[in-house]
């Protein structure tokens, strides 16, 4: 018997979520049909078509960075490879933070300590949310699924009711299992930046078996490893194999159980990883608040920048593996994202555009965090005490970048520890180089979240994300539809050259590093002058 | 005595509504002033404007002849503040957040600190995740006390706070009153106000509808008097200045504005047995002004 206190639980945490998952299925349908109808229109015979595959089929670089390049020559095949990343990953990041924000979140801020009181217990009221959760898959699902069935009807694309359903079906994998993730992690957490981090290091660790799995024959069982193998398995279009949504279909279920399960056994407020209440003074960080900063935010820092380091590490390793046999007209394909070079060199250019935008999220959690510090009224303790805005303000800002350098210096270090084991022969200066190359773009980002910061403190972390997956999404559909190359200007990432494909002009690396200093200079000078939010 | 903090003509607008409206008040030092008034009269806002977290729309506000704007990070060193809200760090222990916050305010009294711990008997090395709201506030106001500022601005300090710390905070206060501390204590709660506080200010809708001793208020307000007799109830029509009249078989009971003699001269002449008189509380005076005002 579900509870009048449920149902509210439920159509609380929809409201939340709705606009959200109408704007993404717009975004997941759009880009969808994008690629189907501009690959009907690029490459109209059948010719053309085996050419473009030729090219790319068994091609491990674009398989690592991009996903299977199995069945290019059909228009579904085509459009499953380019869509495959991004939107695999949005789903899954989107699902994540969702789950967290909404239940971790919500008891985090006490709310949900306030749901019990009603009448419903707190495994029920999880699977409420959980339920509010799937609902909102439900939207995108219908929503991306109808687009891409919008598209079919365009002459010469051709996708079967049956077989679109199946693929909206394979892309709705990453976001239901990263729901769960979530919702494990926000019974495992205490607080909601910490159950986000675990389900992110969750990702990023399924991210990376991925692009395992997808670098040569030998690793291919790796696929059935991770729910983006899942999703890959299913092949739409060419193969329809439904099978693989099988062990989605079970880890949301044993996720979920647990998820409710764990939230039943314990205390509201508390978490199953026991936070210890009573210790010791420890007096690092006590002197000031820059030092507190440091202090609480060291391990999230130390987090991203190993982050950095691991992406970069992971893509040197499999270098030599993904740029082996390179057919000549592959150069074109990378050409696009503006690549230019050697193919190794092609190859970390496109790899350092990725680094980037990990390195650039760093801005967004450190955004976040202080614009967290403002409206929890924590903040007023500093600035009623003797602490001038501009140093609170320009400290944090400070950590960030610092955050940002480290994480851009390890990321070409790994990379280059990756590719030396390899022997794919870039140098140590050359790939440090690249790494660094990432930073002034980053600390824009940084600059552009600082400004939002400055006038609306809450929607600063969001506005990051936006910046950095917006983007991204341009550059992709930048680089895929002929007429739309103008929007690359879009991106922030558009004048970063990609090194070490191409070398970075001092010039433009000056001038970026300019219109950063500026944007964090006005955005301090913004912060100072306005009314602190009040909680 | 010199004034600490001066507001003239203080206005605080968020779109069209005025939070705070030509606000005029003056506290001197070594008063501790209690700044009342219901949830939203703007006691906090007016708070936030004196320490500087908010900019007013118009008027000036000064605390030691400084700009409370301008002027903040030096006006800061020499007061200290608690705000309502009582959030902190919560991965922090008790006695890591109230080092850090006094590393932050620069000015220690490290004994007395250790003194007002055991006076409110919080547990430092507890998380603050781990405590409950009082505890959080005791946090707050341990820190403010024990850097003794001149000024302290206390915004609903004992939210959250038994009765018995109730007593321990109103007893620093008075402390610090003894020790020409200047405090201005915004509050809703009368009894706490009433028990420290010299002079008092209402706040109403923004704007201040009364400020003085509260000797001088009480004045304003009618005193109550019980009289009971053993022979035959006097009748008191026409007695100047009373009001509200009830009688008993052997009691009256009447409220008495301005002077009391022509209603002792009527009881003395009925010969009266015994005779009470009763002060209005503070609590009688907040709701005879903010009563009469509801339907405006």
């Amino acid at each position: 018997m579900i509870t009048s206190a449920e149902l509210a639980v439920a159509r609380r945490a929809l409201r939340q979520l709705w606009i959200g998952a109408v704007v993404w299925s717009i975004a997941f349908g759009g880009t969808i049909a994008a690629s189907a109808i501009s690959y009907v229109s690029t490459f109209p015979t059948e010719a053309e078509r085996q050419q473009v595959a030729a090219a790319t089929s068994g091609d491990a670089g674009l398989s690592v960075l991009l996903g299977p390049t199995t069945a290019i020559d059909t228009v579904g095949g085509y459009t499953v490879y380019k869509c495959f990343v991004f939107l695999t990953t949005i789903g899954a990041i989107w699902g994540l933070l969702a789950a967290t924000k909404l239940l971790r979140g919500e008891e985090d801020a006490g709310r949900w300590q306030l749901v019990l009181s009603g009448s419903t217990r707190a495994g029920r009221a999880t699977a409420a949310t959980l339920a509010a959760l799937f609902a909102a898959i439900g939207v995108l699902l219908v929503g991306t699924t109808a687009i891409t069935l919008a598209a079919a009807q365009k002459p010469g694309v051709g996708f079967g009711t049956g077989e679109t359903v199946l693929y909206g079906l394979s892309l709705m994998v990453a976001p239901a299992v990263f729901v769960m993730v979530g919702a494990v992690a926000s019974q495992l957490c205490r607080t909601r930046r910490m159950a986000s981090s675990w389900a992110m290091g969750v990702f990023g660790l399924c991210f990376l078996v991925r692009m395992v799995a997808d670098a040569s024959p030998d690793t291919r069982w790796l696929r059935w490893a991770t729910p983006f193998g899942w999703t890959e398995l299913v092949q739409p279009f060419t193969d329809n194999d439904a099978w693989p949504l099988l062990p989605a279909l079970v880890t949301v279920v044993v996720l979920g159980a647990l998820a409710v399960e764990l939230s039943s056994r314990r205390d509201a407020g508390s978490s199953v990883f026991a936070t210890r209440d009573v210790s010791d003074v420890r007096t690092f960080g006590l002197g000031s608040p820059l030092g507190l900063a440091v202090r609480l935010d060291l391990p999230i820092l130390a987090a991203w920048c190993l982050g950095a380091g691991a992406t970069g590490l992971a893509f040197g390793l499999i270098a030599k593996v993904a740029t082996g046999a390179v057919p000549a007209s592959l150069g074109d394909t990378l050409d696009r994202f503006g690549a230019e070079g050697s193919f190794v060199d092609q190859y970390f250019g496109v790899a350092f555009l990725l680094v980037a935008t990990v390195v650039a999220l760093i801005g967004a959690g450190q955004v976040g965090a202080a614009s967290d510090e403002e409206s929890s009224g924590r903040l007023v303790h500093l600035l009623a005490g003797p602490v001038r805005r501009a140093t609170w303000f320009s400290g944090r800002l400070g950590l960030a970048a610092a955050g940002i350098v480290v994480a851009g210096l390890l990321a070409g270090l790994g990379a280059w520890a990756g590719a030396a084991t390899q022997g794919a022969g870039l140098g140590l200066v050359e790939l440090l180089g690249a790494g660094l190359n990432v930073v002034p773009t980053a600390l824009v980002v940084l600059g552009l979240g600082a400004v939002v910061l400055a006038i609306a403190p809450r929607a600063a972390a969001a506005a990051v994300y936006a910046i950095v997956i917006g983007s991204l999404l341009v550059d992709l559909v930048a680089s895929m539809v002929a007429g739309l190359a103008w929007t690359a200007h879009l991106s922030v990432f558009h004048f970063m050259a990609l090194a070490p494909a191409s070398t970075p002009e001092p010039a433009t690396l000056g001038l970026t590093l300019l219109v950063a200093a500026g944007l964090l200079g006005a955005a301090t000078l913004l912060f100072v002058r306005r009314d602190l939010a009040q909680g | 005595m010199a004034p600490v903090i001066e507001i003239e003509q203080l206005t605080k607008r968020y779109g069209q509504v005025a939070a705070i409206d030509g606000l005029d008040l003056t506290i001197d030092e070594g008063e501790v002033f209690g700044y009342l008034g219901p949830n939203g009269a703007g006691k906090s806002t007016t708070i936030a404007v004196l320490l500087g977290l908010i900019r007013a729309t118009s008027g000036r506000a000064r605390i030691f002849g400084l700009d409370v704007w301008r002027d903040a990070p030096t006006v800061h060193r020499r007061i200290a503040s608690v705000p309502s809200d009582a959030n902190l760090w919560p991965s922090l222990t008790g006695e890591e957040a109230l080092r850090f916050l006094g590393n932050v305010h620069g000015s220690v009294d490290e004994a007395y600190r250790t003194e007002l711990i055991e006076r409110f008997e919080l547990v430092t090395h507890k998380k603050i995740r781990a405590y409950s709201h009082g505890n959080r506030q005791k946090v707050l106001l341990i820190a403010a006390l024990a850097s003794r500022p001149e000024l302290l601005i206390l915004d609903e300090p004992t939210t959250g706070l038994d009765p018995l710390m109730e007593r321990v905070f109103q007893a620093s206060v008075r402390e610090a009153a003894a020790n020409g501390q200047t405090v201005l204590l915004s509050s809703h709660i009368l009894s706490e106000v009433e028990a420290v506080c010299d002079r008092v200010g209402m706040l109403r809708e923004g704007r201040l509808i009364e400020t003085g001793h509260l000797d001088v208020l009480r004045g304003l307000v009618a005193v109550r008097v019980h009289a009971s007799f053993d022979g035959p109830v006097p009748d008191l029509t026409g007695v100047e200045g009373i009001a509200n009249v009830v009688v008993d078989d052997s009691t009256i009971e009447c409220e008495v504005n301005g002077t009391m003699e022509p209603l002792l001269r009527a009881l003395a002449e009925a010969g009266v047995a015994r005779l009470t008189t009763r002060e209005p509380s503070l609590e009688e005076l907040f709701v005879s002004h903010y009563g009469t005002g509801s339907d405006a």
